[in-house]
């Protein structure tokens, strides 16, 4: 493959960039979740 | 004026069937795992596809792979930024409350595919063009896009009262919305250093079918990580709210 | 009025002001946001010693390449169909560099017309098409890559081809 170093960075960035805001958005609802259930089990869903 | 005002009301009050918070997370609990799971299968198939099974180009080699990941993270940073201002309507007209909170997490992620969009071009443009960056009225506009998600970001958190930043943030956020048929026609009004479109609404796209394809299986697989994402974080963002409004309605209680 | 369509009026208002008034900007400031100019604009009121950049097709069978003083420079012609410039650059060209591409030099223009470029970019078009269609299509003698853009998409974007390894 010519210009690998080219394409491979810019695979890892498309990689990279979801998979930070996936797992920032995974822990944040997980926090919440458990946060929203100490405080009101009921409206906890 | 009259045709908006008989058209108004109804989109409004369908849009209020949303506006509960209890109903959007039951309903969007139950889109998150499909939306996720799709959004995760289309863009692995997709990257495969471009990275292994597609042909190189004729002149850019395998450089022309970057194209790939490159222009669906600017396909979704233009979309999302319209998906924002639409929020940023929604909120204006109706004030719509899950419309101010889905325009506050749209902006992060908008921001992001954008900066994908701007690292991975210069990715491109080194090796082919010769030049990390140039001022053309292309690359100028999509990094005026990148501002205005981040003035947007900023706006919206920058006030102790929330709604105030909404309304700013909203206000800014459509204004911005010139700059969206300015990155899209750019290419044809002034002579730029970046090529003009591939793929036009009439005329075939310029493009060999085989790379066609993978083409589009990414750009979906990007809107369906975007759309995901954004879902996610809404999400998370109406429980926040929840949790602040029941924090604070129990020390209102015990004072 | 209700006050939605109240705030519909505003709204719309202000997004007529606001689109004229930059459609408005953007015509008045057109010729600066160029990001280059055409050998028929330089023919037409180029003036020697200013610095800026020249963009068009490189001519067919204009290029040689000759090394001075231990230097690769490069001797070429750009045009647009109407004007072409004679240009040198001293340096490493661009991997797509050919006759027929795209380029936009940056330089001045020197007395004599002629272009001295400090830096040349490949402007490479919207056309993506893998080694085989262009191979296929030379041989057929449907396209010259030196002379011009390639044939109408629609003859060639669903040409079978061998996929990569």
């Amino acid at each position: 493959m010519t210009h690998l170093g080219f394409i491979a960075l810019s695979y890892a960035l498309a990689l990279i960039v979801p998979l930070g805001f996936g797992l920032g958005a995974a822990r944040r609802l997980s926090l919440a979740r458990r946060r929203l259930a100490a405080i009101d089990p009921r409206a906890a869903q | 004026m009259d045709a908006i005002a008989l058209i108004a009301p109804r989109a409004g009050r369908g849009l209020h069937r949303f506006a509960n918070p209890g109903r959007f997370l039951r309903l969007a609990g139950a889109v998150q795992p499909w939306l996720t799971g799709s959004a995760i299968i289309v863009t692995a198939i997709g990257l495969y596809w471009a990275l292994f099974i597609s042909p190189a180009d004729w002149q850019q080699g395998d450089a022309v792979r970057i194209m790939y990941v490159h222009v669906p993270a600017a396909w979704l940073a233009s979309m999302g930024y319209a998906g924002l201002a639409l929020c940023s309507l929604a909120s204006i007209i109706w004030r719509h409350p899950l419309a101010d909170l889905a325009a506050a997490e749209i902006g992060p992620v908008g921001a992001g595919f954008t900066a994908l969009c701007l690292a991975t071009g210069s990715l491109w443009g080194k090796p082919m063009w010769g030049a990390w960056w140039v001022w053309d009225a292309r690359l100028t506009s999509v990094l005026v896009l990148f501002f205005l998600y981040l003035g947007h970001i900023a706006l919206v958190r920058a006030f102790d009262e929330p709604q105030r930043g909404y309304r700013a943030g909203s206000i800014l956020a459509l204004v911005g919305v010139v700059n969206l048929p300015i990155i899209k026609f750019s290419v044809d009004w002034w002579n730029t250093l970046h090529q003009p479109a591939t793929i036009t609404l009439m005329g075939a796209p310029t493009m060999a079918l085989t790379m066609l394809w993978p083409l589009l299986v990414c750009a979906i697989g990007f809107t369906l990580v975007f759309a995901a994402l954004v879902v996610a974080r809404t999400r998370a963002a109406v429980m926040e709210r929840r949790i602040r409004a029941l924090l604070m309605a129990r020390s209102e209680a015990s004072a | 009025m209700t006050r939605k369509g109240r705030r519909w009026a505003i709204v719309l208002v202000c997004g007529v002001g606001l689109g004229s008034a930059t459609a408005l900007s953007l015509l008045a400031f057109s010729s600066d946001m160029v990001f280059f100019v055409a050998p028929s604009d330089l023919a037409a009121n180029g003036q020697p010693g200013r610095s800026l950049r020249l963009g068009g097709l490189v001519e067919a069978g204009s290029v040689h390449r000759v090394s001075e003083g231990g230097e690769p420079v490069a001797h070429f012609r750009v045009t647009d169909g109407k004007a072409s410039v004679d240009v040198s650059y001293t340096g490493i060209l661009p991997d797509l560099f050919r006759e027929g591409q795209g380029v936009v030099t940056l330089g001045t223009l020197r007395p004599d017309g002629t272009f001295r470029a400090s830096e040349v970019l490949a402007k490479h078009d919207e056309t993506y098409m893998p080694k085989d269609v262009a191979d296929a299509l030379k041989k057929a003698g449907m396209w010259d890559p030196t002379k011009g853009p390639p044939p109408p998409a629609a003859t060639w974007n669903a040409m079978a081809t061998r996929t990569a390894g």
